[in-house]
């Protein structure tokens, strides 16, 4: 018999087969990105440039968008990842899964990460977007892949959160509630549109401890080739690994089979 | 391999507490033989999905205990589902998967190394090694089945659970599983617990049956062993006039009669011996209708339970059916 990880690596393909087998999720991930860019990005597009440099520190409103957005999309991900959960759940595979020798814990894990590679799929479709609106970038190669992995630890995070929420949840109208309850307030308390120094005491203490604060600034210091707090690696690692561990207790012991 | 491929001692399940709770299973004691077909034969909530719920661990249990394959379920959860199958009443399959990747899947879910050879076997075996590499939502609702029972079968379990295999399927699809699972069994020489409230189902392909009604096991063996616990045929009757039931029972050889609507329901020791006395008492006339039932596995539910097996249900199995499908499609 192979070990445990072979169950992991089936049920991981899996999660990354069917995102790429469903062209309406490829034509939603492609073409959301430049939504954001086109209308979002645009909002301060006839400000001159020395105003935008003193209110974002970029000479143009998408270089300093592009970070806050990819880390937002994370968010989303969480979502994608705790409905597929559910369909499995009332399409019997959860049944079909659970009935060989596999652990919820394991079907949480490769959930969580599998959802999260997932949305990694947004980060060369995002950069291709910008440079589509004439965005030039700071590159300096082992940055973007630490900004990468920033990104993959922010998406875990988001995961396992979303699904230990919905462990129980057999609903598919769940995951997009918890996530209207969820996004919102993550994403306008963070950094990730606007910088934090104009927002108000209260909100700027809860951006300071917002992950998506943390994964903007670190892709951002990356994009604009400023300087780099290394900490807000070291919180995304730590609330990475929490989440994992919250979201593996809570399915081991709650996840519902259908 | 133990003799007995399940034993189940004093086994409930309770769902929900206080005022609300369910017993779906009350005191189970069931011993399946190892290399049979065996039949959980009930109505819709008889409690047959629960217990292969709890045999193959995916509920827990409230009070007793079973062994599957010589492993304790609570115990040794894992090592039972190493060697068990499972056939769901609706096909369960990745849809976005070939024939071979569902095949690929499965292998990894359970861990196997070389499964290749073992999965091109099954591939023949249920005649979809043409169509292998196509992706299953192109499948016909035999070819899904068939794909479905190789899945069950790939890891070569000793012990495999169908649970109301042939739900929701046409005849002649329903006719092709049976022989699929006789094949099957005499083929890979597997235990094979199948539920079912089709009565004809369990007659053609089960070697022992467990009658099972509200979570008890009600009755338990060969179909003729059962069969021969109803000792009477019953005849039933529509007579052009009135006659009074004692002029029936008087009949040599009934048991009872009794009206049913405009019909009589007679039970007698042999129908051979009591129609020529029936058409001896009555001129042809006077009998608009005469059918023998001979002892059955019906006849034994009607026997054991006081009602037939879908009497009070026939809408409930067509909800069941299509809450399934509605389900499958979201």
């Amino acid at each position: 018999m192979k070990p445990a990880y072979s169950a992991f690596w089936g049920l991981y393909v899996r999660e990354i087969l069917r995102t790429f087998r469903n062209p309406f999720v490829l034509i939603i991930t492609v073409v959301q990105p430049f939504m954001w860019l086109a209308f979002f990005g645009s909002s301060f597009s006839l400000l001159p440039a020395s105003e935008l440099e003193a209110l974002f520190g970029a000479s143009n409103y998408i270089q300093f968008l592009l970070p806050g957005v990819l880390s937002t999309s994370m968010l989303t991900v969480g979502m994608f990842g705790s409905m597929s959960t559910i369909q499995d759940k009332r399409f019997g595979f959860m049944k079909r899964i659970l009935i060989t020798p596999t652990s919820k814990g394991t079907v949480f894990v490769t959930k969580a990460l599998g959802s999260a590679s997932r949305g990694l799929v947004q980060f060369p479709i995002m950069i291709g977007a910008a440079l589509a609106f004439g965005v030039t970038f700071h590159v300096v190669w082992w940055e973007w892949f630490v900004w990468i992995f920033a990104l993959m630890l922010l998406a875990t995070g988001f995961c396992s959160l979303f699904l230990a929420i919905t462990a129980r949840s057999t609903d598919w109208q769940t995951p997009g509630v918890v996530s209207n309850f969820i996004t919102m307030p993550l994403m306008f308390s963070s950094a990730a549109l606007f910088g934090s120094s104009h927002f108000p005491a209260w909100m700027q203490a809860i951006s300071n401890v917002n992950p998506i604060t943390f994964t903007a600034l670190l892709g951002r210091s990356f994009v604009l080739g400023t300087a780099t707090d290394w900490s807000y690696l070291g919180y995304l690692a730590l609330f990475a690994v929490v989440m994992l561990a919250i979201g593996y207790f809570v399915s081991s012991r709650w996840l519902r089979v259908e | 391999m133990p003799d007995s491929a399940i034993v189940v001692h004093n086994l409930s399940k309770v769902y929900g507490s206080g005022d609300r709770a369910v017993r779906a299973l009350d005191h189970v004691e069931l011993t399946i033989p190892t290399g049979t077909v065996f039949g959980l034969l009930g109505p819709n909530g008889a409690g047959k999905t629960t217990l292969i719920k709890a045999l193959t661990g995916i509920t827990d249990i409230t009070e007793g205990g079973a062994s599957v394959a010589g492993f304790d379920i609570q115990r040794e959860p894992m090592e039972v589902k190493a060697r068990i199958g499972w056939v769901a009443a609706e096909v369960i399959l990745d849809d976005d998967f070939t024939a071979r990747e569902n095949l690929w899947l499965q292998a990894r879910l359970q861990r196997l190394t070389n499964w290749e050879p073992r999965a091109e076997e099954l591939l023949r075996y249920f005649s979809l090694a043409d169509r292998a590499d196509d992706k299953v939502s192109h499948f016909s609702t035999g070819m899904r089945k068939k794909l479905e029972i190789a899945l069950a079968l790939l890891h070569q379990p000793r012990v495999i659970f169908m649970d109301e295999p042939t739900i929701g399927l046409d005849v002649s699809t329903r006719r092709m599983l049976w022989d699929i699972v006789t094949g099957v069994h005499k083929e890979f020489g597997v235990t094979v617990l199948l539920t079912t409230h089709y009565i004809e189902e369990a007659d053609a392909l089960c070697d022992r049956i467990a009658i099972i009604d509200r979570g008890r096991i009600l009755a338990e063996g060969t179909p003729s062993e059962l069969k021969g616990r109803v000792r009477a045929d019953i005849v039933q009757l529509e007579l052009a006039g009135e006659v009074d039931a004692a002029v029936l029972a008087a009949l040599p050889g009934v048991q009872e009669a009794r009206a049913q609507g405009n019909d009589w329901v007679v039970r007698v020791g042999s129908s051979e011996a009591f129609l020529p006395q029936l058409l001896a008492k009555f001129p042809p006339a006077a009998i608009r209708r005469i059918s023998v039932e001979k002892p059955s596995l019906e006849t034994v539910f009607l026997e054991i339970t006081g009602r037939r097996i879908g009497e009070d249900e026939p809408m409930r199995d067509v909800r069941k059916f299509y809450a399934q499908m509605q389900r499958v499609r979201g």
